[in-house]
């Protein structure tokens, strides 16, 4: 451990910490920065993060110093200020200021640093600023406005280190310094948009997101990814019910800071034209009041097999296991929704909560296997997400049969349900999913329903088995489903709740 | 004294057999690394270069002995780096050892290669030095065929390979790690420190950069001794410097002096004083980056380390530019400052950014569109360069650009006060030159 002294505070911090980290605990806040990133190499270039060492002639960044006991250190005093303000004008000499047209105003980091640390008169007389390439496709997701790049290179940094495709550079020198990538090629990897994150100014932003929302207009919502098993944290940004974009939140046990390109676009689905918007039966709409009674009738009558899927929550396929009560359950399809793992975070699985399946002990089955379940199920079949009836032989056994879906999207299964149920799709509910580690990890809502959609498990409490004794909140469903799974439901850590033995994550920062 | 006393180092300059092995041979060349490699350990050498007091002629002058100690002991792999990057402004000093005297230079890396135990040396040579890499490499080659180099070299069982490497045309490679790097084939720009190259350098090993002249001076502390290299210089100075000197002097070019020289004297007799017509006004002593000292300051200062230091310069690189009477120093300052705003690799912002606004600030003053007010943004400037990057290059461009304006600020006003220079005319029409 060493002992050192912060701006006149005594803080402990292990050996080897970083002077950044160990001011950041100090001061209860980050120093000025564009360049340090804790998933990123130290590159020590935007000299921002400056502080007296006392003992020391100059002053020392503090991302490229390691503590040492006994160190005084100061960084707010008129010197340390003084620094950060100069150097922050030679970030502005030739920045073109055009923040009224930059999508990165209100979160970045030249504005933030210039209330905190600037705030003086303009020295620069130069009518002829460094001139650069603007508004640059550079490729398939993110666009590059060179004027406006403070060469922090942490996107350099971050094609080289973390995704090891390295297509990025920086160019030229002096003040012609620019990124860019070589003749032919693109920035074309399934984790560009994290340049954009990491971009501490309007530099690259997301071709997506650009010119969509103000983002002061934003609310966030901390939610999980549930594009694949890993299961990256995220927050969701919205605005009046509507999704703008999905962003990474650090989660050193899962995904560090990142997460991939093709999870970012999942929340299109939320507001996909396809949506199932109303109760729907032989083609027409009906009010939940009239799908209520026809459930009832179906239900009634027997059900003989129940369908989950992977997509579902915990929550809702433990209700849907007790609703069953006793009649046979399948997890859904087994060879559904996979596709290309990559080396960093996008999981062979492109469902969020197969682990879940196999906590509740619900198998899962081959479509031949489906079908011949159904085809054996004495009554209904209710089945909970999913898109069962994409495979051929599933569609041909449930031809003429008494189906239940309860799904968000007008897919196969929902054409061909005797009655169709529009549930919540994963930005519209909350719900704990169980990631490829086994990690309990919390969804969160951040819409509002689309349509006349309903949050699948007050769909599944209207089922005979579960009509009588239903949850009243979910609350009380999790406070159930953790009684009988032995967890503590309603309290997951920040990090997520990890079983002991989970697997170790196979990225995790700097964790 | 007198510039023929004084030949430890510039013994062959000026011939035209000296590069030849016969020729140093014959002349006692390869002897040092003979006693070296017959009973000498490491340890040996080394004690006695920093018992010699040989300070690192590149411009820095760090001993160069105890910068062979900072090797961690027991590293499987060290590498070992000459610098000829020579591009620093006004020095042309290690282009002469290479192209008058190159066995000199490889046989003191050689020893130097010994004594911070590693088996791999380059020397890295300015690009725009083409025909001293073909020089090097020839003499290398001699060196290879003679048994010098490579396995088992004199039987000693010490094995030294050596690569001539040619740079691609760019100051900041001249930077230890900048060097490193441009080698490893990555772009030529500083690394932070630490980790300091002698811990972790070219592919993450130990590495020693040493300056040629650095380099070429080992071989006479091994044959001589450290007494007989004290017996120049001064004590905290000791040995003999190489001096390029430029300007309109009457005999420019290069020296070797015993350091703590006085300037006078070796402005008087050595260079013989001014060209008929012209007058001394100031002198850049160690290359563009130390401050400049007008005449009567510099008359007063010997030349060695300690006394320029006292006077507020350094000595650097002993790159010496003589500057007249005649020359308008705005001018020479606008030179200087596009030089560095064209050479900043553009990594660290106070030096990207820095180095572009002192030259148009200083291009606006000769243009006579300056204000009073930028005579003290140029200082604002300065004061947010200085001391704030990665490595020297902002101090580089600051010190000159600080110096010219205090030593000579009234002709920078006076560019202000009127639209022509109240000073000597230029040689070049003002504005026309987009330096």
């Amino acid at each position: 451990m060493a002992k050192l002294t912060i701006d006149g505070k005594e803080i402990e911090v292990a050996d080897g910490t970083r002077l950044f980290d160990a001011c950041t605990l100090a001061r209860g806040e980050a120093l000025p920065h564009f360049c340090y990133h804790p998933d990123l190499s130290v590159a020590g270039v935007c000299r921002l993060c400056q502080v007296e060492v006392e003992g020391m002639p100059k002053l020392t960044i503090a991302c490229n110093t390691t503590v040492r006991d006994g160190m005084v250190v100061h960084t707010k005093n008129e010197r340390v200020r003084k620094a950060a303000q100069q150097v922050l004008e030679m970030h502005l000499i030739n920045h073109p200021v055009d923040c009224p047209i930059c999508d990165q105003a209100g979160e970045c980091g030249l504005q933030n640093q210039y209330m905190e640390y600037g705030l003086y008169d303009s020295e620069v007389e130069e009518a002829d600023k460094v001139n650069k390439k603007k508004a640059q496709v550079i490729g398939p997701q993110v666009i590059l406005d060179k004027e406006r790049c403070v060469l922090c290179s942490r996107c350099v940094r971050f094609c080289n280190e973390v995704t090891g495709t390295g297509e990025l550079g920086i160019y030229n020198r002096g003040d012609r310094a620019e990124i860019g990538t070589a003749p032919g090629i693109e920035l074309d990897n399934n984790y560009s948009l994290n340049t954009v994150d990491i971009c501490p100014v309007g530099a690259l932003t997301s071709r997506d997101f650009r010119f969509q929302k103000r983002v002061w207009m934003l609310k966030s919502t901390e939610s999980i990814c549930t594009g694949c098993a890993t299961g990256c944290n995220v927050r969701i940004d919205h605005e009046a019910g509507r999704i703008y974009r999905l962003k990474p939140r650090r989660n050193a046990e899962v995904n560090g800071a990142w997460m991939c390109d093709k999870g970012r676009m999942t929340y299109k689905g939320v507001h996909d034209e396809k949506r199932l918007l109303s109760p729907a039966a032989g083609g027409e709409r009906l009010t939940w009041a009239d799908a209520g009674q026809k459930l009832a009738a179906i239900a009634g009558a027997g059900v003989g097999l129940y369908v989950g899927s992977a997509h579902q929550t915990l929550e809702e396929l433990w209700l849907l296991r007790r609703a069953a009560a006793g009649a046979p359950v399948s997890g859904g399809l087994a060879n559904a929704d996979r596709g290309q793992a990559d080396a960093l975070l996008l999981d062979a699985d492109r469902t969020p909560n197969r682990a879940g399946l196999s906590l509740l002990g619900v198998g899962e089955d081959e479509p031949a296997q489906l079908a011949e379940r159904i085809r054996k199920a004495q009554g209904a079949v209710v089945i909970l997400g999913g898109d069962p009836a994409a495979e051929p032989a599933v569609a041909e056994a449930l031809g003429g049969r008494t189906v239940v879906y309860v799904g968000t999207h007008r897919n196969a299964t929902a054409q061909l349900a005797t009655l169709a149920l529009p549930g919540a799709t994963w930005a519209e509910k909350a719900g704990i999913m169980v990631n490829r580690q086994g990690r309990l990890q919390e969804l969160r809502q951040a819409v509002a329903r689309a349509g006349d959609a309903r949050e699948d498990w007050r769909i599944l409490a209207e089922l005979p088995a579960v009509r009588g004794d239903a949850p009243a909140s979910l609350r009380a469903l999790r406070q159930a489903a953790g009684a009988d799974l032995g967890l503590d439901l309603t309290n997951l850590p920040a990090s997520g709740l990890a079983p002991a033995g989970a697997a170790a994550p196979k990225t995790g920062g700097d964790a | 004294m007198s510039p023929n006393d004084y030949r430890m180092l510039s013994a062959r300059f000026g011939r035209n057999d000296g590069h030849k092995l016969a020729v140093y041979e014959a002349e006692g060349g390869y002897r040092a690394l003979r006693t070296v490699l017959s009973g000498m350990k490491p340890v040996d050498v080394r004690e006695q270069v920093k018992a010699a007091g040989l300070r690192g002629r590149g411009g820095a002058g760090f001993p160069t002995g105890v910068k062979w100690g900072f090797v961690p002991e027991g590293a499987d792999q060290v590498y070992f780096f000459v610098n000829a990057d020579e591009s620093e402004p006004g020095t042309f000093k290690d282009r002469y050892l290479l192209d008058y005297d190159p066995h000199q230079t490889i046989e003191g890396t050689i020893i130097s290669s010994y004594a911070v135990r590693s088996n791999l040396a380059f020397i890295y040579i300015r690009g725009e030095f083409g025909w001293l890499v073909d020089r090097v490499q020839k003499a290398v080659d001699e060196a290879y065929a003679a048994g010098y180099l490579g396995k088992n070299i004199l039987g000693s069982g010490y094995d030294l390979e050596m690569i001539v490497h040619k740079g691609a045309g760019a100051y900041i490679c001249g930077e230890e790690t900048g060097l490193i790097n441009s080698v490893a084939g990555r772009k030529g720009q500083p690394s932070i420190k630490p980790p300091f190259p002698a811990v972790s350098g070219f592919l993450g090993k130990p590495t020693i950069i040493n300056n040629v002249e650095s380099v070429a001076s080992v071989p006479f502390i091994i044959n001589d001794g450290v007494e007989a290299y004290r017996r120049n210089g001064t004590e905290k100075s000791p040995g003999t410097k190489l001096f390029s000197v430029s300007g309109p002097v009457k005999r420019p070019g290069v020296y070797e002096i015993p350091l703590g020289l006085p300037f006078r004297d070796f402005f008087n007799d050595w260079l013989g004083g001014m060209v008929e017509g012209e007058k001394l006004k100031a002198v850049i002593v160690g290359g563009s980056s130390v401050p400049v000292l007008p005449a009567e300051e510099i008359m007063n200062c010997n030349l060695d380390y300690e006394s320029l230091g006292q006077a507020g310069t350094m000595l650097g690189s002993g790159g010496m530019i003589i500057i007249p009477e005649s020359s308008d120093m705005v001018e020479l300052i606008q030179v200087l400052m596009h030089f560095y705003f064209d050479e900043s690799c553009g990594q660290c912002t106070p030096c990207r950014e820095g180095t572009g606004w002192l030259h148009k600030i200083v291009k606006r003053l000769r243009k006579g569109e300056g204000t009073p007010e930028d005579l003290a943004l140029i200082e604002h400037v300065c004061a947010g360069m200085a001391g704030l990057t990665i490595c020297p290059l902002a101090d580089a461009a600051v010190m000159p650009m600080r110096s010219f304006l205090a030593k000579f600020r009234p002709e920078f006003e006076a560019l202000i006060q009127e639209t022509a220079p109240a000073g000597p005319q230029s040689r070049w029409p003002r504005g026309e030159r987009e330096n």
